[in-house]
């Protein structure tokens, strides 16, 4: 594979969330406002660039029967540095994200990388399917977010957008359904409809 | 992968790692701690003033909570308050779905609420930790901290003092808030400072 198609095919033919259906349930859980959506997309994109490239390094010392065991040993101590750091340097969007960071470790993008890809590609091939992946993510989880913080609380980023724009003095209202979780997941339905509908060749 | 790895390898491969991951760790944690601290800190001021309506920065914080709050005391219940110059603050902590919540309100002489603040450990964001918004926190202004403690419900009446619209999506956070409160009114219901004129509430 060419280097290139590592970062390019995660965004489109092998995005992790709409192809390979990985890291839904943060996707879900994120999503209803924009900036937790994007802080943890990024989050996400150091963790699994730094694991594969940290695993791939270490690919040849691994033995097989705990690999498992050290893929997440070195991902839990990533979480929690980027987690220590957040607190210490954005106090506030680590609040914000809370829990979700602590639950990257569970992230199926991050162990399905090093799994199939880190542990036995070369560490700068590595390096670029972690930041292809990573992307893949972030792009879909800056849609849901932008989507349902817009039509779900009526701002982007906090900002009042639709009072702004005075659509509640003519009887706009929010969609409250949007901010629950189980929109995301018809909003997820629907890219990957519309993504099927363009790559006909990823439909069973 | 073909490769063999005999059990001591994996054995001292392990413990290697381990160690190496927890040493990381360790420095990286103590050398932030100073830092992660003051920002708790300096964030339990920001809370506390904001009641009031005073913005502060985390940089002057201390300085401008210096200049608007006197001594911390401690009620008859031997729980913690904080006074400012028409009234006093409460500390309220309870749980909400996921970890801890707490929160101030800041009450003028007849225990009515005139700040709010909230904050959360874990609660889900967009969802429970909307609790944290000022949005959140100015349904409570107006409402009365005494004779009953104030309750979080769905399509809350916005003229009754003791009723706060709770947060849709955001149900068990909102009982927790709910308990928090009742809990807050049973420490502090009997503060002096507020049973003056309760007389005048309950008619």
């Amino acid at each position: 594979m060419k280097n290139f198609d590592l970062i390019k095919l995660p965004f489109s033919k092998e995005n992790p969330i709409l192809v390979q259906v990985l890291g839904v349930c943060s996707c879900l859980a994120v999503t209803a406002q924009l900036k937790p959506a994007v802080v943890m997309a990024l989050s996400v994109t150091v963790v699994v660039v730094l694991a594969n490239v940290i695993v791939s390094l270490l690919r040849n010392t691994i033995p097989p029967r705990i690999r498992i065991i050290v893929q997440l040993v070195v991902v839990s101590t990533l979480v929690v540095l980027v987690d220590q750091v957040l607190k210490a340097y954005v106090y506030d969007v680590s609040k914000q994200l809370s829990v979700f960071v602590g639950l990257i470790i569970t992230n199926c993008i991050v162990m399905g990388r090093l799994e199939a890809f880190a542990m036995v590609q070369k560490p700068w091939a590595s390096f670029l399917d972690g930041l292809g992946n990573g992307i893949g993510y972030s792009v879909i989880l800056i849609v849901l977010g932008f989507v349902r913080e817009l039509f779900g609380s009526g701002t982007l980023w906090g900002y009042p957008v639709m009072e702004k724009l005075g659509l509640y003095s003519i009887g706009y209202e929010n969609n409250g359904l949007m901010i629950m979780p189980p929109m995301a997941l018809i909003l997820v339905g629907l890219i990957i409809w519309w993504h099927r509908s363009k790559n006909k060749d990823l439909c069973e | 992968m073909a490769k063999s790895f005999s059990n001591r390898y994996i054995f001292i491969y392990s413990a290697a790692l381990v160690v190496v991951a927890a040493l990381i760790l360790t420095v990286v944690s103590v050398s932030l701690k100073p830092m992660q601290t003051k920002n708790q800190q300096a964030e339990a001021k920001q809370m506390i003033l904001k009641t009031i309506g005073v913005e502060a920065t985390r940089e002057n914080a201390d300085k401008l909570y210096a200049e608007n709050i006197t001594e911390d005391e401690l009620c008859d219940k031997g729980y913690i308050y904080y006074s400012y110059k028409d009234g006093v603050i409460i500390p309220l902590h309870g749980t909400g779905l996921w970890g801890p919540i707490w929160g101030y309100l800041a009450l003028d002489g007849n225990g009515t609420v005139v700040g709010a603040v909230f904050d959360h450990k874990g609660e889900t964001p967009g969802l429970g930790g909307e609790i944290a918004t000022d949005k959140f926190a100015q349904r409570f202004i107006g409402k009365k901290f005494s004779g009953q403690p104030i309750v979080l419900k769905k399509n809350a009446d916005k003229d009754n003092y003791y009723e706060v619209d709770a947060i849709s999506g955001g149900t068990m956070t909102s009982n927790g808030v709910t308990a928090m409160l009742e809990d807050a009114f049973e420490r502090y219901g009997s503060l002096k400072a507020l049973t003056i004129e309760k007389e005048e509430d309950e008619q």
